[in-house]
């Protein structure tokens, strides 16, 4: 299944699955296989970060964006989604309400070509860009649909996938009421290592895990020309996101599906959903 | 009870002790380490290439300082270098590996700086139409130090 | 690629539909599993003893379609090798996660059941047979000879436990499917706590049209008479079914129209423009309003069984297809609507490739394949024509 199995299995391991084999199918509970795990658990190699020091948050001010898309485009290059395919971890939508009552929509290559005019000014009364991705739920509706455990809020408050466990079911990408998840069919040089037979997952926006717990930001704060995105430690008073959290008046997307977005919002329009 | 019956019965309990047994040998040791998932998968996500190496390492140990400095005096300092020259954590950690090289194209510009109805009003915002007779943005703007003609 | 097909605003990640036919397919086969077996219960928990010429054969047929309901799951898995994993660390806050276990103790109990009601079958062919026959017959019997009176006394009433058991895990088995799709909160077509109920409902009607079907094409082809007091009992309940199965799906849109909530302009265009062919016409007229008004003439016609016969067998087969087009509406319709509320998308099966419509079409025909063969080895035919001889 894992891989595991294959891997060559020294005496003491041997042992050790025997053991855990008798226990397992004398008794067959998981509070010995809990014992066990947690023996195993305090062998771990815990780097120095530590998540309980952290709890991350976004926030996203529409009112500076400029829709350039550079968000997207390094989105893209950070994490190797394919660009020849409509997958995006973070994408740039634009709101133009006309002056008849209608709201026109669009998002073309989640911005990262960026916009083009086609509707002329006259006939626009209001038009502004905002930013999704994922907003790493404290009650994730994708993590709770997970029929696996495959997917998972960590203790420093992001949405992980496990690529290596995931069965490809897409319950998750049916469960998020943002679209910010996608199925991955094809294998990528980002995931090769992990994963067995590679692609075949879920995935989405890790808020650039990989960058954050080394002290980066994420790469589409990074490259945000206009200060549009900002990241930071929920845990710190000091922190850039807690600054706008105290002062200004935000919304998160879809609050009345109490999903507790930290994906936080200013200048939300009530076309925005 | 019946032997049929308890030889059914006796056939279950087999089958089910097979598959506690199967299950303890192929669920991961790491598995329900931190909550209902791979504890080894958060070490996984974190161990992911990182490809976009910061302005910061651009100014460092004399590399590209002067450009840096001018840079960072500019209207243009909230523009990161990747964010035109592409990712470069590769050519951080090996000179010899170059970035793609900047999109110098009026239409790259233009994805910021052309007028666009939904862009704030205060940004700066040129009319492609009529300004600057088609020619290359950087004719006349440093795009490391932008000023108006 | 898809562009033509989307119309409005849906959500980059949207621009493909995830589960296709045979996320479809699945849940239509859970269906006739729990149908065929409630069927099946209505004699042997009940005691309705016009039910008892199809009631073993009722268990075989549930038992061919469990035994190819995981199937189009698992052919639609990203990784089909990982799929047993939602039984090695079922994640308890998922719908779906209870599958395994569900599905493993609902095929445990038809298998015993199967088991104890063609015992006596079973024992007297391997007494009776030499070689293979006599080894596979054995086998089945677990090498345990007594058809004593007495014994099948017990098998009678360990059976008829089982059945009881075996009635609130079949509506368990299907109200769970209806619940995956109805638990989900941010599709405004799905959620909705009837879900389980109705394809609870749904599942109940196609079964015992199913069953219909197969009991009128078994007793042609095998040239013998139709028991018509079977046939029209069988009728009866598909009627009242039915009458539970409509009021419950119209609850579910009139609800949604009368409420108006921020959704109901996407649900109306969905209704009116993407599924008005197969909800409307399909799903209700074709599927619900036509049977359930011919087997309303069924009821009070007199004599003319040949008549009665191919209406019941027409009804059977408007039901069996309607409730496809009602698991289409609901699996498909749902995912054409975007969650951005603003836009839809139209889903264009293939018909070659893992998803495509000849995989589920092959998947489809192997639950009558298995039919054939279980009919072969377990003969359900004596009880089936003893009660017109």
């Amino acid at each position: 299944m894992n891989g595991d199995l294959t891997m060559s299995i020294s005496r003491r391991e041997f042992t050790r699955i025997g053991c855990r084999v008798i226990i397992g199918a004398a008794a067959g509970t998981a509070i010995i296989e809990s014992i066990v795990k947690n023996s195993l658990a305090s062998e771990d190699k815990k780097g120095e970060y530590d998540w309980n020091e952290h709890y991350w948050g976004f926030v996203v001010d529409t009112t500076k964006c400029i829709g350039c898309g550079r968000c997207a485009n390094a989105c893209k290059l950070e994490n190797h989604v394919p660009f020849d395919e409509h997958l995006y971890r973070t994408w740039v939508e634009r709101y133009r309400v006309l002056k008849k009552e209608e709201v026109k929509i669009d998002s073309p290559n989640g911005g990262i070509d960026g916009f083009t005019n086609d509707i002329p000014k006259e006939d626009i009364k209001k038009a502004f860009y905002v930013p999704k991705l994922c907003n790493h739920c404290d009650h994730p509706p994708c993590v709770q649909v997970c029929p696996v455990g495959a997917t998972y809020l960590t203790e420093d408050g992001v949405v992980l996938i496990d690529y290596d466990y995931c069965i490809g079911c897409r319950y998750c990408i049916q469960g998020c009421p943002y679209g910010a998840r996608y199925f991955l069919a094809e294998e990528t040089p980002h995931h090769k290592p992990h994963s067995v037979l590679g692609g075949g997952v879920a995935d989405k926006c890790t808020w650039c895990y990989h960058r954050i717990t080394k002290g980066l930001l994420p790469a589409c704060v990074q490259a945000c020309p206009a200060g549009a995105r900002i990241f930071g430690d929920l845990k710190d008073p000091d922190s850039a996101v807690n600054k706008i959290l105290d002062k200004e008046r935000i919304n998160v997307l879809k609050p009345d599906l109490g999903t507790r977005p930290k994906a936080y919002y200013i200048g939300l329009d009530r076309e925005v959903r | 009870m019946q032997p049929h019956i308890k030889r059914a019965f006796t056939l279950l309990a087999i089958a089910i002790i097979v598959f506690i047994v199967i299950r303890s040998l192929v669920v991961p040791d790491s598995f329900g380490q931190y909550g209902w998932y791979r504890g080894d998968s958060v070490v996984d996500n974190r161990n992911f290439p990182v490809e976009y190496a910061g302005s910061a390492s651009c100014g460092e140990e004399n590399c590209h300082k002067t450009l840096y400095s001018i840079w960072e005096d500019s209207r243009h300092k909230t523009v990161n270098c990747e964010t035109c020259h592409g990712p470069s954590e590769k050519h951080v950690s090996n000179v010899r590996i170059m970035p793609q090289p900047a999109n110098e194209s009026r239409d790259f510009c233009g994805l910021c700086h052309f007028r666009q109805t939904a862009r704030p009003e205060d940004f700066s915002q040129i009319d492609p139409e009529t300004h600057g007779q088609n020619l290359r943005c950087a004719y006349c703007h440093n795009p490391h130090k932008p000023w108006f003609v | 690629m898809t562009e033509g097909l989307i119309w409005g605003y849906v959500y980059p990640n949207e621009a493909e539909v995830q589960w296709s036919i045979l996320i479809v397919l699945y849940p239509y086969i859970t269906g006739l599993v729990a149908g065929a077996f409630i069927a099946s219960s209505l004699y042997h928990v009940f005691g309705k003893k016009e039910i008892k010429p199809v009631a073993r054969f009722a268990l075989l047929t549930a038992l061919a379609f469990l035994l190819v309901a995981t199937m189009p799951l698992v052919a639609h898995l990203g990784h089909p090798e990982r799929g047993v994993q939602i039984m090695f660390t079922p994640h308890l806050t998922s719908a779906m996660s209870g599958f395994g276990y569900i599905y493993s103790f609902y095929l445990i109990v038809v298998v015993l059941e199967i088991w104890l009601s063609f015992r006596e079958d079973i024992v007297k062919k391997a007494l009776s047979s030499r070689g293979l026959k006599e080894l596979l017959y054995s086998g089945l019997a677990l090498f345990s000879y007594d058809i004593s009176e007495r014994a099948l006394h017990e098998d009678e009433k360990l059976a008829r436990r089982l059945a009881i058991i075996g009635i609130p895990s079949a509506a368990f088995l299907h109200g769970y499917v209806g619940f995956i799709f109805g638990g989900i909160k941010a599709n405004p077509w799905w959620s909705t706590p009837l879900m389980p109920i109705i394809f609870l409902m749904s599942a109940i009607v196609s079964g015992i049209a199913l069953l219909i079907l197969l009991y009128i094409v078994a007793m042609k082809i095998r040239r013998h008479a139709i028991d018509h007091s079977c046939l029209y009992s069988l009728a009866q309940y598909l009627w009242v079914f039915l009458i539970f199965d409509v009021v419950l799906e119209l609850l579910e849109v009139v609800s949604m129209k009368y409420e108006s909530l921020e959704e109901i302009e996407i649900i109306n265009i969905l209704l009116s423009e993407k599924i008005a062919t197969t909800f409307y016409g399909v799903q209700l007229t074709l599927g619900i309003f036509v049977p359930f008004v011919l087997l309303l003439l069924v009821g009070i016609m007199k004599n003319h069984d040949t008549l009665k016969t191919i209406m019941i067998a027409v009804s059977s087969t408007l039901v069996v297809i309607g409730v496809f087009a009602m698991r289409w509406n609901v699996v498909i319709g749902g995912q054409e609507i975007s969650k951005s509320l603003s836009g839809t998308l139209t889903y264009v099966p293939v018909f070659f490739g893992m998803e495509g419509v000849l995989p589920a079409v092959v998947i489809f025909t192997i639950p009558f394949i298995i039919l054939l063969v279980l009919t072969y080895i377990l003969p359900p035919w004596k009880d089936m024509e003893e009660a017109t001889e």
